[in-house]
């Protein structure tokens, strides 16, 4: 049995259960299992199109309350009215019962008739105070043509008519305008006057003076204003036209030409008395239509404002129920017994818990049938579910980039929380640049709630990592300290090991060694804790520096191997296959170890080892070693087994041809021993006939072998199919059937997978080990731009005095800082953040990790809501 | 004061830690994550120190600088 309870070390034990759910709660239980998250369920209709399901015409209303919904939103947008979001970190909205899902969609059809009446009646309102408006131009323009043409008849009967009227003359030049006006009809001149957009006026022009040979007179004036077009409600320019003509058919075709450019043509009259009498009354019909539309306006905006107040709530209503029916359509439903059989993935532990959501949902609604939950054994491999909290979260995700670890096998993320942020801690040394960090992972952390709301993405992607961000942080301050450097400066924390053997005669510009503090005294004292200042700034410093990170990487990178190996033997353990211990573990850790372990063995040594004494009273001239060099000792322990060139320790040439034969007799370990055992195991097991070997593991045909890599049957305990429920019948066919590999046991295949396994293991141990010497290059290439960065900026403004220095200080310091925030906390973070990721994934995940699981993504209202790109313009 | 033993006194207080905190690691789920983690950090805070206390336990090569003036020298 496993433990009690799911842990984050492994995904969470799986059983497969089977629901047998009344007809009529059927919506009930699925949200009340929506609202629980934690059940996958597994489409029983596969063979059914979407279409052919039971639940597909309530899909089909749903979406057509969605529609309006949309619809509403729509409106609101086009009127301004802001939508109330939906927080739903303060708000819950309770499951809905059916009735008032039917009531949402029933107030959602009326609503939308409403609206859409409204909106309708408000358009023709709105294309009839268009016309009036432009017919009130018309007329006021045309009027103002009426008014000049008094000057103009007489010319324009002198082009007419060739003589003169001295009546008519008479007439004009006592400025009478009626008749004026009737003049215009004893000349048999008509006139058509209208609107026409700006843009098309040269146009009509030209037409009108083709078709016409030029018989006629145009007049036009601009209106200042531009109208609002009803049809796109987009504004246009228009022009007013007046045009005489003389013949009734010119004016006819005047008329026809002008409705086929799109003009409007008004009605005018002649008269100016009739005119103004128009003019009224188009005012008044105008200030009617007005008023109308306000008010339409206004019941529109309120009608829109009562509904944006619950629209967000009814959207998520909608979508959850949408979600449910979608659910209740992967169920097989048996018409006879009026009942819906479910079956799904959900995690052990939780099993009660499902139990009691479904009993009490069957108990409310006060049903007689009782709803019946089985767990069914089967041989599918279970989805894997890692359960993650808020501080766990990230680091999960990181993981699950790389793969989807396979069920029940050790949570890769589990050492990730820790080593990934060493890692980077060790390329991001700087207590400086660590403190920066580390406020604002802090901050982040202390303003979670209102920061969660920000929606930049590139922000949003810092706060969902703010823990990594802070764990990295505080490595990163130890490991600063350890490197003793603050913006590429150093700290004088300890006394320093070291002084300064300054000559008898100093006279400046001379090179001066140090010596140990204690030298000759017998005595020691190291400095105690990170590196000793005194290296800050000497020729020799990074002679030092780059010696002692090397060897750092190598150590850490083994450490960190090593640590990683170790989880493939408790994956073997926990998969009961002993082979992968004696065929895989064993002889991996032992070829590892006997190389790599080795290395870092000796380079431990050889830092214990006082390679230049210091002469003692005791012993006044002590004998001094030559140190041997590691890297051409592991090349010469290869290429010429029992050569020392230096010696490090009595008996190492012995040592080391030992382990190199040791390392060298567990390559066929690795490659023959699994094979070989799973084909002795296969041969046995067929030995004693077929039938036996159903106790372990077979039971029908169908089942797979346990033997095969592709399957870690965590889940095998005794295989057999349910048999107690109803209908199984019906399902027992699916649940054999589909998505799982049946893998016979082939030799062959084992033994190549085997090949290149150890080639891969053999390999990869050096390489990998190698890969670890990014560790001192990052370090090395972050402490070297800091410290070109002070020189540049900081380091020449503290040498100048004066105002001139201050000023020069201010500017410097900013630059400073922030190209410290840009390039080296952001840009070499990130750099750094991606080797630490690469170490993770490939070097660590590679030593104990299989990838071969299947998320669980379980039905939940919770996940839906966060996950749906529609909703989120609703939730605030 | 620090000499060469401090490698393994270090050694015995990060053992104490660790027991420390497999002990006193909140009960419940996480609590897995609280032994893993805290017990990781430790030993790995550790070995960084121990590291770099030993490649300066027994120095190869010695500061050597030319620009040092001489006010500076002579406190």
């Amino acid at each position: 049995m496993g433990p009690a309870r799911d842990t984050p070390f492994r995904s969470a034990e799986m059983s497969m259960v089977q629901l047998y759910i009344s007809n009529e709660i059927g919506r009930e239980v699925v949200n009340a299992l929506g609202e629980l998250g934690l059940v996958q369920f597994r489409d029983l209709n596969g063979d059914i199109t979407a279409f052919q399901r039971v639940f597909t015409g309530d899909i089909r209303r749903l979406d057509n309350v969605e529609r309006q919904l949309r619809y509403f939103h729509a409106q609101m947008d086009k009127a301004g009215i802001a939508l109330r979001k939906l927080d739903l970190d303060i708000e819950t909205l309770a499951p809905p019962t059916t009735s008032e899902i039917d009531d949402v969609a029933e107030r959602c059809q009326s609503l939308e008739q409403r609206v859409s009446s409204l909106n309708e009646s408000y358009e023709t309102l709105k294309k009839r105070e268009v016309e009036l408006t432009e017919w009130r131009w018309v007329l006021r323009e045309a009027g103002g043509f009426f008014d000049r043409a008094h000057g103009n008849v007489e010319e324009i009967r002198a082009s007419t008519e060739n003589d003169d009227a001295p009546l008519l003359q008479d007439v004009e030049h006592n400025n009478a305008a009626p008749d004026v006006e009737r003049s215009f009809s004893g000349m048999n001149i008509g006139f058509v006057a209208g609107v026409i957009v700006r843009d098309r006026v040269a146009a009509f022009e030209r037409i009108l003076w083709r078709t016409l040979r030029g018989n006629l007179y145009m007049n036009q004036a601009e209106i200042p204003e531009p109208l609002i077009d009803p049809s796109t409600n987009e504004p246009v320019q228009k022009n007013v036209f007046v045009i005489f003509a003389h013949g009734k058919e010119i004016l006819a075709k005047i008329r026809k030409i002008s409705e086929s450019m799109g003009a409007e043509v008004y009605n005018v009259d002649e008269n100016s008395d009739l005119r103004r009498e128009q003019v009224h009354e188009v005012n008044a019909r105008l200030n009617d239509v007005q008023n109308v539309l306000r008010n339409t306006q206004q019941t529109l905006e309120a009608e829109l404002t009562q509904i944006s107040e619950s629209l967000a709530a009814w959207m998520v209503l909608v979508g959850k129920e949408k979600a449910v029916y979608n659910t209740l359509n992967l169920f097989s439903y048996d018409r006879a017994r009026r009942t819906l059989i479910a079956e799904g993935w959900c995690p052990t532990h939780d099993l009660p818990l499902i139990r009691s959501t479904l009993q009490d949902v069957t108990n409310r609604a006060g049903l007689s049938v009782p709803s019946i939950i089985n767990e069914i054994r089967t041989n599918k491999t279970p989805p894997t579910y890692l359960k993650t909290n808020k501080f766990s979260e990230a680091f999960q995700t990181i993981v699950n980039a790389y793969g989807t670890a396979t069920y029940q096998e050790v949570n890769p993320a589990i050492p990730v929380i820790v080593t990934f942020p060493f890692l980077f801690a060790v390329m991001f040394g700087d207590f400086g640049h660590a403190i920066i960090m580390l406020s604002a992972a802090l901050a982040m952390i202390y303003w979670e709630k209102p920061l969660k709301k920000v929606t930049f993405e590139l922000f949003a992607m810092v706060y969902y990592g703010r823990y990594i961000a802070l764990v990295m942080a505080t490595f990163s301050v130890f490991t600063g300290l350890i490197y003793n450097d603050v913006f590429s400066k150093s700290m004088t924390l300890f006394e320093s090991q070291w002084v300064w053997k300054v000559p008898e005669n100093f006279a400046g510009h001379q090179t001066v060694a140090a010596q140990l503090r204690d030298y000759g005294t017998g005595s020691t004292y190291r400095y105690p804790f990170g590196l000793d200042w005194r290296w800050h700034g000497t020729e020799n410093d990074l002679l030092f520096t780059n010696s002692y990170k090397m060897k750092m990487s190598i150590i850490l990178g083994w450490a960190h191997m090593t640590y990683s190996l170790c989880f493939s033997y408790i994956n073997a353990r926990r998969f009961k296959k002993p082979i992968d211990i004696w065929g895989n573990f064993v002889p991996g850790m032992i070829f590892f170890q006997s190389i790599f372990g080795y290395l870092v063995m000796c380079i431990i040594l050889k830092w214990s080892i006082n390679w230049f004494p210091t002469p003692t009273p005791e012993n006044p001239h002590p004998v001094a070693r030559q140190p041997p060099g590691l890297l051409n000792m592991l090349i010469y322990m290869f290429l010429q087994p029992g050569f020392v060139e230096a010696q490090l320790y009595p008996g190492q040439s012995t040592v080391q041809v030992c382990l190199l034969l040791l390392a060298l007799v567990q390559v066929p370990i690795l490659l023959f021993l699994k094979p070989f055992y799973l084909r002795w195991e296969n041969n046995r097991a067929r030995a004693r006939g077929y039938r036996n070997i159903g106790e372990r593991s077979r039971v029908s045909a169908l089942d797979d072998d346990e033997n095969d890599e592709g399957n870690n049957g965590g889940a095998v305990h005794g295989r057999h199919s349910d048999e107690d429920g109803e209908g199984v019948a019906m399902i027992s066919g699916d649940l054999h059937g589909d998505d799982e590999e049946h893998e016979e046991f082939e030799f062959g295949e084992v033994m190549i997978h085997q090949v290149i396994h150890t080639i891969e293991f053999c390999l990869n141990c050096v390489s990998h080990t190698a890969s670890y010497l990014r560790l001192w290059a990052l370090s090395l290439a972050h402490q070297q731009l800091s410290a070109v960065l002070w020189s540049m900026t900081l380091g020449p403004a503290l040498k100048v005095h004066g105002i001139g220095g201050a000023i020069y200080i201010v500017i410097t310091f900013t630059m400073f800082f922030c190209l410290s925030c840009i390039i080296l906390i952001i840009m070499e973070g990130v750099s750094a953040m991606l080797h630490s990721l690469r170490l993770a994934w490939v070097e660590s995940f590679s030593k104990f990790a299989e990838f071969g699981g299947w998320p669980f993504a379980p039905f939940s209202f919770k996940q839906m809501l966060e996950e749906s790109e529609e909703l989120t313009e609703y939730l605030g | 004061m620090a000499n060469g033993w401090s490698v393994f006194i270090g050694l015995a207080i990060i053992i104490a830690m660790c027991v420390a905190a497999w002990v006193f690691a909140p009960k419940g789920e996480n609590q897995v994550l609280w032994r893993s983690s805290l017990i990781l950090s430790f030993v790995s805070c550790y070995l960084m120190w121990a590291i770099t206390f030993l490649a300066q336990l027994n120095p190869l090569i010695e500061p050597r600088r030319s620009d040092l003036r001489e006010k500076y020298i002579h406190h």
